[in-house]
Formats: C-alpha cells, sequence, structure tokens
C-alpha cells in the first residue's frame, strides 16, 4: 500500500497533537542512571549469546552442514535485533554485519554484500553453502568486534530511551513488508526480538512515569501484549513459522499495533526530558 | 484523587463510524506515520538545511553548520529508498531510514564542533562533509555540562560497580569454601583474588561507613588490635591465613564477610550517586594513600600491599575515563593532568613489580614508598580539582 499524500497530511496533524502533550511529567536526570545502566547488562548479554549463536552457525555454514546452517539463521539474528538500536551506531560493522542487498549497487552480486544477509542468501536462495566460509569468518569477526565495541561505548541516554521507538518504525518502515529477510522468511524470529527490545527499553523507564502517565503506559503494554499475543500464533518448537504463514487479518493487526507503538513510543525522549 | 469530567455520551453511531475512521488511519498509516513524524521537527524549526540526493551524490555536498541543533531537509530524487546519516568516524549521530524516492524527510540534530561525513545514497556512494564549527551557546554548555551530560558516566559506573561487586561476592565465597575446607593455600589465593575487586570499587564502597568497619577493619585502629571483637573481615582473614598459617576459627568470620559483601552487593545496586561524587570518592581515597596507607600499609601479614594499590588505582583510573568524554570537553588541560598523575603512578607500581608480581610489601625501601606516596598524592590532587573544572562544585 502506497502512502497518499494526504493521508500523511492528516497523520501529520495527529502526531502534532500526539507530540504536545508529552512534556509535563519531570524527571530528574539521575533517574535514567539506573534503567541506563540495566540496559547496558541486557545489552552485554544479548552480545554474549550473540557471539556464541554465531560461532554455531558460522561453524555449521564451514562445515558445509546446509540444514543445520539453515535452522539456526533465524535464531542467531535474533540476540542482534533485539539491540539494533545500540548495534546499528557503528555504521561500519552495521554495513558489514545486516545490510541488504539492496544497499549495494550491484545487489546480490556486490563484493560489499556481506554478513547475514549474504549467507542467508546463499542458504536459502542457492541453497548452498558453497563459498560461504570467507563470509561466515568475516561476519564472525565483526560479531566479535561488535561486542568489544559496545562493552567500551558509553551508551548515549537519548539513543536507548528513542531505540524503543526506533526499532518499531524499523519494523514499520521497511520490515512488516517482509523484505529483510527475503530469502529465509524467518521475518517473524527477528519481529519477537523487535518487540522484545523495545519492550525492555520501555519496561526499564516506565517507573520513572508511571505516576504521570497511566493512560500511556496502560495503551502501550495493552499494544505489545496484542503483538505477543498474535505472534504468539506463530510460534513452533524451534521458533516460528515462516512469513508467508501470516494471515492477512494478523499482519493487519501487527502493522496497526507496530504503528501506533512507534507513534506513542516517539514520545518517550520528550517524557523522560532528553530531547 | 482525580475525577474524570462528565462527558456526554456520543451517538453510537457516530462512534463506530469514528472507531472505524481510527482504525482505517492506523492500519493504512504505516510508512505514512513515519514520514509524517519526521516532517514534524522540521516544520517546528523553521531554517532546514536542504540536501538533495541524486545519482549516489549530495547536494550540496560540503555543508558548515554552527555547533548546536541544526536541521536538515533531505530530498531523495534518487529511484531507490535510502537511509541518510551523519557520520562521527564510524559512529552514526543521527539517521534516518527509508526516504522513499522522491519524498523529503526532516531531521533535527544536535552536533557539538569537529568535523562530519553525511552520506549520500547507496553504501559505496562517496560520502559529503559536514563541519560544524564552534558557537557561543555550544561553548558554554561544554564548559559547564548539565546533569544530563553525566547519565551516561553514571550508568557505565552502574555497570563497572555491578560487574566488580560481582566478581567479589562470587570471590568471597570461594574464600569461605576454601576456608571451611581447611585448604590454606587455596584460601590465600581466594583471599587475594577477592581483594582486587574490593579495592577497585573502595572509591564508592568505602561510602557505606558500617559496611566498611566490617569488611575491611585494620587491627591497628582497634583497642585491642588484633584480639578485638571488631576486628572482622579481610584483614582477620588475613590475619589468620597468613600470621598464624591456619584457617582454624575463620569458618565464622568467612561467613561473615560473604554477608556483609552480599549487603554491599544490594546497596551498591540502588545507589544514587551524584555526578561530583565520581571525583570526590576518588581524589578522597588516593590522598588518604598518600598521607598515610603507603608509609604504614595496610597487608600487615600477607605483605600483599601492592597488589591493593594497584587496584586502587585501577579502579579510580576506570571512573576517570568514564568521566573522560564529557569532562575533556569542559575542560582539557584539567583532563591531561589527571592522565599525567595516573600514568606517572601506575609507572612507579611496574617498576616495583617483578617478574613474579609485587614483592612483599616489608621488601619496599622507604624511599621508594615516599616516591610513590607523593605519586598518589598527585593523583589525588588532580582528581580533586576536577568538580570545579567541571562547574560541579
Amino acid at each position: 500500500m502506497k502512502p497518499s499524500r494526504i493521508l500523511s497530511t492528516s497523520l501529520f496533524a495527529f502526531a502534532v497533537l500526539a507530540g504536545s502533550s508529552g512534556a509535563r511529567a519531570e524527571v530528574s536526570p539521575l533517574d535514567l542512571v539506573g534503567p541506563i545502566a540495566d540496559y547496558k547488562i541486557y545489552v552485554s548479554e544479548n552480545l554474549e549469546k550473540l557471539v556464541a549463536d554465531t560461532r554455531q552457525f558460522t561453524d555449521a555454514v564451514k562445515a558445509g552442514d546446509l540444514d543445520k546452517a539453515k535452522s539456526l539463521f533465524g535464531s542467531t539474528r535474533m540476540s542482534y535485533e533485539a539491540i539494533e538500536p545500540i548495534a546499528e551506531l557503528f555504521s561500519d560493522l552495521d554495513a558489514s554485519i545486516d545490510s541488504r542487498a539492496d544497499d549495494h549497487e550491484k545487489a546480490e552480486k556486490d563484493p560489499g554484500f556481506t554478513g547475514f544477509h549474504r549467507i542467508e542468501y546463499g542458504l536459502f536462495a542457492e541453497n548452498s553453502t558453497k563459498d560461504l566460509a570467507p563470509f561466515a569468518d568475516k561476519l564472525m569477526a565483526d560479531v566479535t568486534d561488535l561486542n568489544k565495541r559496545i562493552t567500551d561505548l558509553t551508551l548515549p541516554p537519548e539513543k536507548v530511551v528513542g531505540g524503543a521507538a526506533v526499532l518499531m518504525e524499523e519494523v514499520a518502515a521497511t520490515k512488516i513488508s517482509g523484505e529483510e529477510d527475503r530469502y529465509s522468511h524467518t521475518d517473524l524470529w527477528d519481529f519477537k526480538a523487535n518487540f522484545d527490545g523495545s519492550r525492555k527499553i520501555f519496561d526499564l523507564v516506565r517507573p520513572l512515569i508511571e505516576k504521570d502517565e497511566g493512560d500511556f503506559i496502560t495503551k502501550v503494554s495493552a499494544n505489545f501484549d496484542k503483538v505477543d499475543e498474535t505472534l504468539g500464533k506463530y510460534k513452533t518448537a524451534e521458533g516460528y513459522e515462516l512469513y508467508d504463514k501470516l494471515s492477512e487479518d494478523d499482519r493487519a493487526v501487527l502493522a496497526a499495533a507496530v504503528n501506533t507503538l512507534a507513534e506513542d513510543l516517539s514520545t518517550l525522549r520528550g517524557k523522560l526530558g532528553l530531547n | 484523587m482525580q475525577q474524570q469530567p462528565p462527558s456526554p455520551a456520543p451517538s453510537s453511531k457516530l462512534l463506530r463510524l469514528a472507531v472505524a475512521g481510527a482504525a482505517l488511519l492506523v492500519v493504512a498509516g504505516g510508512v505514512a506515520f513515519y514520514l509524517a513524524s519526521a516532517k514534524l521537527a522540521g516544520q517546528s524549526a523553521g531554517n532546514a538545511i536542504l540536501v538533495t540526493i541524486k545519482d549516489g551524490a549530495c547536494t550540496p555536498n560540503d555543508i558548515t553548520v554552527p555547533a548546536g541543533r541544526s536541521t536538515f531537509k533531505i530530498v531523495n530524487e534518487s529511484d531507490r529508498a535510502l537511509e541518510w546519516e551523519i557520520l562521527d568516524g564510524v559512529m552514526v549521530v543521527e539517521e534516518r531510514e527509508n526516504i522513499v524516492p522522491g519524498f523529503s524527510q526532516t531531521m533535527e540534530a544536535k552536533l557539538r564542533a569537529g568535523d562530519y561525513e553525511i552520506t549520500c545514497g547507496l553504501l559505496s556512494s562517496p560520502r559529503g562533509s559536514l563541519h560544524v564549527t564552534p558557537s557561543a551557546e555550544s561553548d558554554a554548555e561544554a564548559a559547564r555540562p548539565s546533569v544530563s551530560a553525566f547519565i551516561g558516566p553514571l550508568a557505565e559506573l552502574q555497570v563497572f560497580l555491578v560487574t566488580q561487586v560481582n566478581t567479589l561476592a562470587k570471590a568471597s565465597k570461594a574464600l569461605d569454601e576454601a576456608v571451611k575446607a581447611g585448604d590454606l593455600d587455596g584460601a590465600r589465593a581466594a583471599y587475594q583474588a577477592a581483594r582486587v575487586p574490593y579495592k577497585a570499587i573502595e572509591p564508592m564502597a568505602d561510602m557505606f561507613a558500617d559496611l566498611h568497619n566490617m569488611i575491611d577493619p585494620v587491627a591497628d585502629y582497634l583497642e585491642k588490635r588484633e584480639a578485638d571483637p571488631a576486628f572482622t573481615g579481610f584483614h582477620r582473614l588475613e590475619y589468620g591465613l597468613f600470621a598464624q598459617n591456619s584457617t582454624d576459627g575463620l569458618a565464622p568470620v568467612a561467613d561473615r564477610l560473604v554477608a556483609d559483601i552480599a549487603t554491599l552487593k544490594d546497596r551498591l545496586r540502588g545507589l544514587r550517586i551524584p555526578p561530583e561524587q565520581i571525583a570526590k570518592g576518588s581524589a578522597r581515597l588516593m590522598r588518604m594513600l598518600g598521607e598515610n596507607r603507603i608509609a604504614s600499609g595496610h597487608d600487615h601479614y600477607s605483605q600483599t600491599d601492592l597488589a591493593d594499590f594497584s587496584a586502587n588505582l585501577d579502579g579510580v583510573t576506570r571512573m576517570m575515563a568514564l568521566l573522560r568524554p564529557v569532562a575533556i570537553e569542559a575542560n582539557a588541560a584539567a583532563v591531561a593532568d589527571i592522565e599525567k598523575t595516573t600514568a606517572e603512578m601506575a609507572g612507579a607500581l611496574a617498576a616495583l613489580r617483578g617478574s613474579d608480581g609485587f614483592p612483599a610489601y616489608a621488601a619496599v625501601a622507604a624511599d621508594d614508598r615516599q616516591a610513590l606516596a607523593g605519586k598518589a598524592r598527585a593523583v589525588g590532587d588532580s582528581i580533586g580539582k576536577l568538580n570545579a573544572a567541571l562547574g560541579l562544585e
């Protein structure tokens, strides 16, 4: 569905109204220290898992075990997707770990196309592990480097709090279409991780605004619950169903929830005095 | 107590229509919302800097703005969706994703003085330049950073304290187990391992006077010295393990240490540290070392004082590193002074270290102790000036 300019204008007016009610709660900057610290620990735990999972995944690729490599692709990405607002702060690693073919001039044939989606292309589109070993080594090295860099990084508070909305905006703008994991169709795994990552941020700062923003919290929580419930229908023993199994109705439910979440969560920074 | 204002009930037909309309807007609004919210910033901010992207190039390709808030309007005249980023080295400062062909998005960025790059389409497209020149407003803000500027460093400090106190808790349990197993060598090694994280967080841990007096009292300051019932914690264990060469009777002491460290862990987790406390605590500890502790020593039985001083310095150095990004903007000379004095004390400690680690403290000559004490005082003095340099006192 293509957005029309008229629709965009009416939503713009709506966004103005929604935005103007944001800045009344008084939150002391020092109240944010605990949540940001807890989020750093959450990020570190995810990175630890990412490094371990990527090792298993890339080992399978290099061993030529196509079935095993395919089965590990969706789950390996989850700890990356959960912390994407921080992981994508390093532009070089974001490009080498998670760029899509469209980001490159020659698409799938571009020598600069590396990382998860290049390996995904090999495994699921070409149905082979042939010639993937150098990409596997590169991905492992990049993920290890990412872990080290983020460990040393002082997280910018506005990127952490803003990350809750960023995750939802990315799902709305460039993922709900199924274009992210276009060869493997494991998009629902990514969604789940994106939602969990967004909700983690929301849950961490929630006590700071609980008193003044009860309605906001109820609304956001209800939308997160709706997403969880919808995704829950597609849970399998190993993870999630392929994206083409998602019914049109459920897709509409997800799209509505994700847009509302993106819109609501974009006011978090303002509510917490971080604009 | 809040009261809802009374509102007339809308007709159910109207309500249904409104709900249906709202739902339609929400469902249809995917990309549209994103574009709309991105436009919002620009409309309110006024004078946006227009950047047009076409054929893998930005026009203009070399932009200069004053430090502070700037608004950019990015027009995508290429034939594919693109993202636009402002980069500081490899770090993304701000970005807008999914700018659809034929559309524009507006983005606000708060930039510090310096040279940045902008992306212009595909990953392989040559980047443009963005120069941010100093402004009076941004200079003043950097010189007197707001409390918000310390959220990041304080959060990292919290992570550091939690990590160290977890290591400490684990090490103290290992010490307890070795003591109870009557394993003298194991207990001695575990004792050393537990000291390191404790000393690293001492500038913060010693704020809790009650715990500090139970975890780390020195016999010298107690009325009946080693026989005093208040002689507990690390040094009581050290006395048993290294002076009496035995684990006998130490089990209750080790149990109590484990419990006290668990309490310390709970308190550190919920601790609300004001920004000025970092330099204050660090300076106080280093001055204490310089004025007294290095001369007299605290580890009379194990003679491991140098390892303690080294761990103290490591902790203080880490805490200063956390403040560095904020402090360097406010007062580069103060930061340079701290880095010089800490490096000098680290050098003095390294010079005393032999191939098997630090020597027994009794073997460290009075001159060397005096020199080391001078370095510690210099560290304390340089850090002692930091809060004033940051506008925190």
